[in-house]
């Protein structure tokens, strides 16, 4: 297929447009969960999403008569229960022995075991429209409507808006949490307006990519940007870069191979990504210390050789070290 | 023996086997990893499918271990570069794993019945469906024999490797220094954390399986400071868990997996909302909390 038709092609441009909001607003927010040291959190976020979109859901068909696949409620009760899941994951790591992971895996399945069951009612129930209704959860980029579009771009420029307002306690926090607190920073708040935000990447992706693979959109762009920049803000940029393009051109190709699922290839391509600039990014690469290295043990080795024993600038020392 | 004290037995097994490992998970901050490691099965188990065609092939078990010892092994490659900070390995590592293994159904077959569905819910009571009979007498479900087997393994191994296992959870450092073999034990824990994890995948679904493995061990780190007392309230948790959990369920007509994982999440809440309120009135101001909190090595 060419991009000509591609683009002339109203589906495809509503999934292309999608999948790139969704990683533009993900990989640029992502990186303060990477930068957190908390990358899973978008798993537990993902996953406890269910439960929500769920409740969403059938409040919608049994409160309010509308349509249960209304993207604005489903993404509404995910947005409750993803925040209050990452909220949780920090009250217990903060009051109790018990670590981040360990506080993450119990909500992660607390909440996702509510997800299933609320499932179970509604398959078994009679609800109108419950039909798409799994597509919401393990992803299905080629559902996208017009709706949700707007939803996305709507719920994701707010969150990008928020971050840039609370830049400055961000990037505190996602740094030195100590010096953050010691500033008067309101900690706890801040944290849950951080997580809030990182909710809203994770859970606008959720219909498009599948809760299993959105800690990838979440976190891959930024730890792809880390290797290329060494400000807050240049990474922030990259990543949403990197999310933006990865996302739009997965887009095309699942639709050009036909058969093969959008999400899953996007994440095949930053993992890809990923690998080649761990690789060989400038500044900071395996490759690139691998050849210091070797450059640094040749002028030892010749040192030694020759016999020089004029003080010599000291890099191998450190090389050795 | 009837169905249901058969697969009441069953998850009870489960929840043992899968318990035993997991105390140590958690005291060496890898709760997560069991989760990248049991979604990560599925490309495992479609690559068994993609060399023998065969649903019930043992070589398809082979393949989901193999895979969940990728994400181990690829999240430590990428920890050791120095270059991908926190917990970010694993994230980064067990998508792409299950990105490719959708891939390889969509493009390959179509016809598999395995959709991601199925492989993060899992269901006991279609574990418990070959029943072990002998003469004519039913003994329960095979896989509570297979489970029970797991669980004395890791029983075994836990005896056998207990004094390295604790020191490198607490000091790694210091166990280096006394010349404890980490490396060894380490890999050896984590081939029989990946083999548990396959292994209960089959009856409990992943998200169950996280649940078995971590929720226990992290309730009973809230009850208790002493490492066997610890294991001891764990195993406790594990079997009331999931003996409740399966009640509940029963009772309910709901799922059983997620039952049961809501149920543990339960208790995990009761434990910690009363340790919360049994705490609050006799609290030490807040800077002398602080001194006594770094005192005190935290288990």
């Amino acid at each position: 297929m060419t991009p000509a038709e591609f683009f002339t092609d109203h589906t495809f441009r509503t999934v292309f447009l999608g999948t790139t909001m969704i990683g533009l607003v993900a990989g640029a927010l992502g990186t303060f969960a990477y930068l957190r040291k908390q990358s899973m959190i978008g798993d537990v976020i993902s996953h406890a999403a269910l439960p929500g979109a769920l409740g969403g859901f059938l409040i919608a068909v049994t409160v309010l008569g509308i349509d249960g696949r209304n993207m604005a409620v489903l993404t509404a009760g995910a947005l409750v229960t993803g925040t209050l899941a990452a909220w949780l994951t920090q009250l217990i790591s903060r009051r109790s022995v018990l670590r981040v992971d360990t506080a993450m895996a119990v909500t992660l399945t607390g909440f996702f075991g509510v997800g299933m069951i609320a499932m179970r009612v509604i398959t078994n129930g009679d609800y109108p429209g419950k039909g798409g209704i799994q597509d919401y959860l393990f992803g299905n980029a080629s559902v996208l409507t017009r709706a949700d579009l707007i939803t996305i771009g709507a719920v994701g420029l707010t969150a990008l808006v928020v971050t840039m307002t609370f830049w400055r306690p961000f990037a505190m926090h996602a740094f030195d949490q100590t010096y953050a607190a010691s500033q008067g920073d309101r900690t706890h708040l801040i944290d849950t307006v951080m997580f809030g935000v990182l909710a809203v990447a994770t859970v606008i992706g959720v219909k498009a990519v599948g809760l299993v693979l959105m800690v990838a959109i979440l976190i891959t762009p930024a730890a792809i940007a880390r290797q290329w920049t060494s400000s807050l803000r240049s990474m922030t940029v990259t990543a949403g870069g990197v999310g933006a393009v990865t996302s739009g051109f997965g887009a095309y190709l699942s639709v050009s191979l036909g058969n093969v699922p959008t999400g899953p290839l996007v994440v095949v391509c930053l993992f890809v990504l990923l690998v080649l600039s761990v690789l060989f990014a400038p500044g900071r690469s395996l490759l690139l210390r691998a050849w210091r290295r070797r450059r640094l043990r040749r002028a030892l080795r010749d040192e030694i050789q020759t016999g020089d024993s004029q003080p010599r600038p000291l890099a191998w020392k450190r090389a050795v070290s | 023996m009837s169905f249901v004290i058969g697969v009441l037995g069953l998850a009870i097994m489960t929840a043992l086997a899968c318990t035993l490992p997991g105390t140590f998970l958690v005291l060496r901050r890898q709760a997560m990893l069991v989760d990248a490691i049991s979604h990560a099965i599925l490309p495992g188990i479609v690559a068994g499918y993609f060399f023998t065609h065969d649903l019930s092939s043992p070589l398809l078990i082979v393949g989901a271990a193999a895979a969940g010892l990728a994400v181990v092994s690829g999240s430590e490659v990428l920890r050791r570069s120095g270059l991908i900070t926190g917990d970010a390995p694993q994230g980064l590592v067990f998508p792409a794993l299950f990105s490719l293994g959708i891939i390889l159904i969509s493009a390959e077959f179509t016809d598999i019945h395995l959709d991601t569905h199925t492989v993060l819910v899992g269901d006991l009571n279609l574990a418990a469906f070959d029943q072990l009979t002998i003469a004519g007498v039913s003994f329960g479900p095979q896989y509570l024999y297979v489970m029970a087997g797991l669980a004395l393994i890791n029983a075994a191994f836990l005896a056998v490797c207990y004094r390295p296992l604790t020191t490198q959870s607490f000091d790694d450092e210091f166990a280096r220094s006394a010349g404890l073999r980490g490396g060894m034990v380490s890999a050896l824990f984590m081939l029989l954390t990946a083999i548990t994890v396959t292994t209960a995948f089959y009856a409990a679904g992943a998200v169950l399986t996280l649940a078995l493995i971590i929720v226990p061990p992290a309730t009973a780190l809230l009850i208790s400071r002493r490492v066997p007392r610890f294991i001891v309230w764990s195993l406790a948790v594990a079997v009331g868990g999931a003996a409740g959990g399966f009640a509940v369920s029963y009772l309910f007509d709901a799922p059983t997996s997620a039952g049961m994982a809501v149920f543990y999440a339960a208790i995990f809440a009761v434990v910690f909302i009363v340790r919360e309120l049994v705490n609050r009135p006799k609290r030490a101001p807040r800077a002398q909390r602080a001194e006594t909190h770094t005192d005190s090595p935290a288990i």
